[in-house]
């Protein structure tokens, strides 16, 4: 201890002055603050606009710097680590810690998921190295939402379908970056065919709320997201709320196999935006929030493009309609995480009760709904809810559309009935297995869904019927595999992914996707530890990546015993 | 005078079933509080009641308890109970979940003490948890950056009771959680040594971790507690 007395020292006194000159901590530079407000432009300064900021900064210095991110959280009026821990959330984002170093001229994403690696991504990444150019960085990704096309590369923001390392090579060298052309109906296109005019019906009193919310239930249309909620049910719990109440729309899909939302989005938006707003009035709403992933450059900028139009010439008077980008983060397509992520922080699940229909975005009453369900609710209320319900198979009702990739002939997006085995699947609609392929096993609702042999492709695939066998549809996505395949493989894959995309809140879903991960490499799986270990996770994790994540694990023992014995 | 909190009388409005017994809840009370008040106490580390201002969180997953019905088990610290509901902390089920838990997070820490009576180890030793069956994670390197509290997160369990303690309890918000997934961990301001943060050392991250990850540096760890004389006894 020192002597007493030297607290009245000389050098105590300097030492506290010195301290005062220097506060502590990271300080904002001017330089950076100036590039930041710069960036930001007349960007609202608030802290739900903190991922959109995040964005402006990225995309204006292709990076993100810490001293821009401690101007940023300066202007956002918001703590460092605030900033720091939402930034390194999501992998879009790309942090740059030494001011020495630059980013890469150009980014190639090689998606690694399910269906890509099946047809070869490993070997593309690994072909890719060094033929770009040092300043070209390869990265591997969780799915694209491409699978029909796989492998799939993005060079920079453009798809390069079927990709080999020449078309990947010749796509960066003449700098072909762009998002990629899509031709949608437009508004004035959709209008012109009637639509909107079902929603001004709603608007003007010409349909009673009441029918609307009968017609929604009596249809059996569900949420095609993956939990399958019915849809109308769900309108009228959220409309008895009290207080004000938003609709929040998930353009998020990020399952392994699955880009059905794409699809319809890429072809008519209006109609999911028609379906949005009947949704919101029959709620009693006047806010919408879109969210969409940012692995669809192409349909956020026609997005942004068709709202435009729409607002600047609206058939009857629109609710507030906000567009809000994703940065990267499968999670962020769990429904609360995605309310998380719109708010401005990490994408991470909340623990429920509350629901989000009693408290969600920014703590109202919140209607969220998958894409494609909004895509369906006009052709319900105009063709009548016996149509939907009429259209399914094998005892079961409504329509799907399945999301199909892997070892069949022509994989893509298919509208089939609910119902339809795996084997009717692949012979009407994808024109049977590939040539010189014989059926392995499938998954029937991507990476989360579990895994079936081939012995179960004669079940009839919807919500409720695969949950004997372990499995579920999920958003149908169907992965078909072939006896050139390793089902323990693809399952490693599936849990690789989960390891990668858990939000790392809770602990079974945490260390549980690590563990399984490194479990499932053995040659022998050990199947006791195994089994505990998916208990947990199943019973104890918060969300639905942790609970379904052990599905394809198990599967594997149970279906497929001989490739881990 | 106005009443103060404590010359409140509460009165037990619900009556549900813990273990068997009939108990009564206050109307706000969760599972875990009220269990406590009736003598169980419940394993749990991402949440510590005795320490003013930290509200639960439900991210440890160790005080799980099954709800008659329910297709999940619900974490107790977060969960309140309504009339008629049956709750069980003992079922095979939920003593597996709470096992299970542990185990994960003994496999995830260093078998070095920071603290004489890591929270984490406590619960272990009393629910039996052996050895953990998988296999380590590699060891965080320790920041002793700062001059009165010593990092060591491979002792960390992310249970963020330290960010709630900075960003919640103190308004500091120094402490954050970085990344995700396996990736994920505390971190200080932008992910800087503790000693180069804004942070201004007031300590209640250091009494609100559970395991000495935070802990007082120059401190022999053997005379260092966590949590001391609280909730200590186990119910079995």
């Amino acid at each position: 201890m020192s002597a007493p007395g030297n607290v009245a020292s000389g050098d105590f006194t300097r030492r506290r002055k010195r301290k005062r000159a220097q506060p502590k901590g990271r300080q904002v530079e001017p330089a950076a603050l100036a590039a930041v407000r710069e960036a930001l432009g007349d960007m609202p300064r608030r802290r739900d606009m903190l991922l959109e900021g995040l964005h402006r900064i990225n995309d204006r210095f292709g990076c993100l710097r810490v001293e821009h991110l401690t101007a940023f959280a300066d202007e956002l009026r918001l703590s460092l680590t605030e900033v720091y821990e939402v930034a390194t959330f999501y992998h879009h984002f790309d942090i740059i810690r030494d001011p020495a170093v630059e980013p890469p001229a150009l980014t190639v994403r090689v998606c690694d998921s399910v269906s890509c690696a099946m047809c070869g991504s490993e070997q593309l990444i690994e072909s890719l190295k060094g033929k770009l150019g040092a300043n070209v960085r390869i990265q591997r990704v969780p799915c694209v939402g491409r699978c029909a096309d796989a492998p799939v590369a993005i060079c920079g923001q453009k798809p390069v379908p079927a990709a080999t390392v020449e078309r990947v090579a010749a796509a960066a060298n003449a700098h072909d970056v762009a998002p990629e052309a899509i031709t949608p109906i437009g508004y004035a296109e959709y209008r012109k065919h009637g639509g909107y005019a079902t929603w001004v019906e709603c608007v003007t009193g010409k349909r009673a709320r009441e029918a609307v919310l009968k017609t929604m239930e009596d249809s059996s249309l569900r949420g095609l997201g993956g939990a399958g909620f019915p849809t109308g049910r769900k309108w009228r719990l959220v409309g008895k709320e009290p207080g004000l109440k938003v609709v929040a729309i998930n353009i998020d899909e990020g399952e392994p196999g699955t880009f059905k939302d794409r699809h319809f989005l890429e072809r008519d938006p209006h109609r999911f935006l028609e379906g949005t707003l009947i949704a919101a009035w029959a709620i009693g709403s006047h806010e919408v929030y879109l969210y969409i992933r940012d692995e669809y450059p192409a349909c956020r900028l026609m997005l942004e493009r068709e709202l435009a139009a729409l607002k600047a010439d609206p058939p009857a008077t629109l609710p507030e309609i906000h567009l809000r980008r994703g940065a990267g983060a499968y999670i962020a397509g769990e429904e609360s995480a995605m309310i998380e992520s719109i708010e401005g922080k990490r994408a991470m699940p909340r623990l429920r009760p509350p629901y989000v229909a009693q408290n969600g975005l920014f703590g109202l009453a919140t209607l969220e709904q998958n894409m494609e369900t909004m895509h369906w609710v006009r052709d319900v209320l105009e063709k009548g809810a016996e149509w939907f319900a009429a259209q399914g198979r094998h005892g079961r009702k409504g329509l799907r559309t399945f999301s199909v990739s892997g070892r069949v002939k022509q994989p893509g997006v298919y509208q089939a009935p609910a119902g339809i085995t795996l084997r009717e699947l692949v012979d009407e609609y994808c024109g049977g297995m590939q040539d010189g392929h014989e059926l392995y096993g499938y998954f029937p609702g991507g990476a989360s869904g579990g895994i079936l042999p081939a012995a179960q492709a004669d079940i009839p695939l919807d919500f409720d019927t695969l949950q004997p066998y372990g499995c579920f549809i999920g958003s149908a996505a169907i992965i078909v595999f072939s006896k050139a395949d390793k089902a323990r493989a693809l399952a490693r894959n599936a849990m690789r992914f989960f390891s990668h995309e858990s939000c790392g809140q809770c602990t079974p879903c945490r260390v549980g996707t690590a563990k399984a991960t490194e479990l499932m490499g053995a040659e022998h799986w050990d199947q006791p530890l195994m089994e505990d270990l998916s208990r947990v996770m199943v019973d104890a994790s918060i969300c639905g990546l942790g609970q379904a994540a052990p599905n394809t694990m198990n599967c594997v023992l149970k279906y497929f015993p001989d490739e881990v014995a | 005078m106005a009443a103060q909190p404590q010359d409140v009388q509460q009165t037990e409005t619900i009556r549900f079933t813990l273990d068997g017994q009939q108990i009564g809840a206050y109307a706000d009370e969760t599972i875990w509080e009220a269990a406590r008040r009736h003598g169980v106490v419940i394993p749990h580390l991402c949440y510590k009641p005795d320490q003013a201002g930290l509200r639960p969180d439900g991210n440890c997953r160790v005080c799980m308890c099954e709800v008659k019905g329910e297709r999940l088990l619900q974490p107790s610290c977060w969960r309140k109970p309504t009339e008629g509901m049956e709750v069980s902390t003992h079922s095979e089920r939920a003593l597996h979940s709470q096992k299970m838990v542990l185990e994960l997070l003994e496999a995830d820490t260093t078998d070095t003490a920071y603290v004489a009576d890591s929270r984490l180890d406590h619960w272990a030793r009393a629910l039996g948890v052996g050895k953990p069956r998988f296999s380590r994670r590699e060891e965080p390197q320790p920041d002793f950056s700062h001059p009165a509290i010593a990092v060591n997160l491979a002792a960390c369990i992310q249970c963020t009771l330290c960010v709630r303690a900075c960003r919640e309890v103190q308004g500091n918000d120094v402490i954050g959680y970085a990344l995700r997934g396996g990736e994920s961990h505390i971190m200080f301001d932008m992910d800087d040594p503790m000693g180069n943060s804004t942070c201004v050392g007031c300590g209640e991250c250091v009494a609100a971790c559970p395991t000495g990850a935070l802990s007082n540096a120059g401190v022999d760890p053997t005379r260092q507690w966590a949590w001391q004389g609280q909730e200590s006894e186990v119910k079995a």
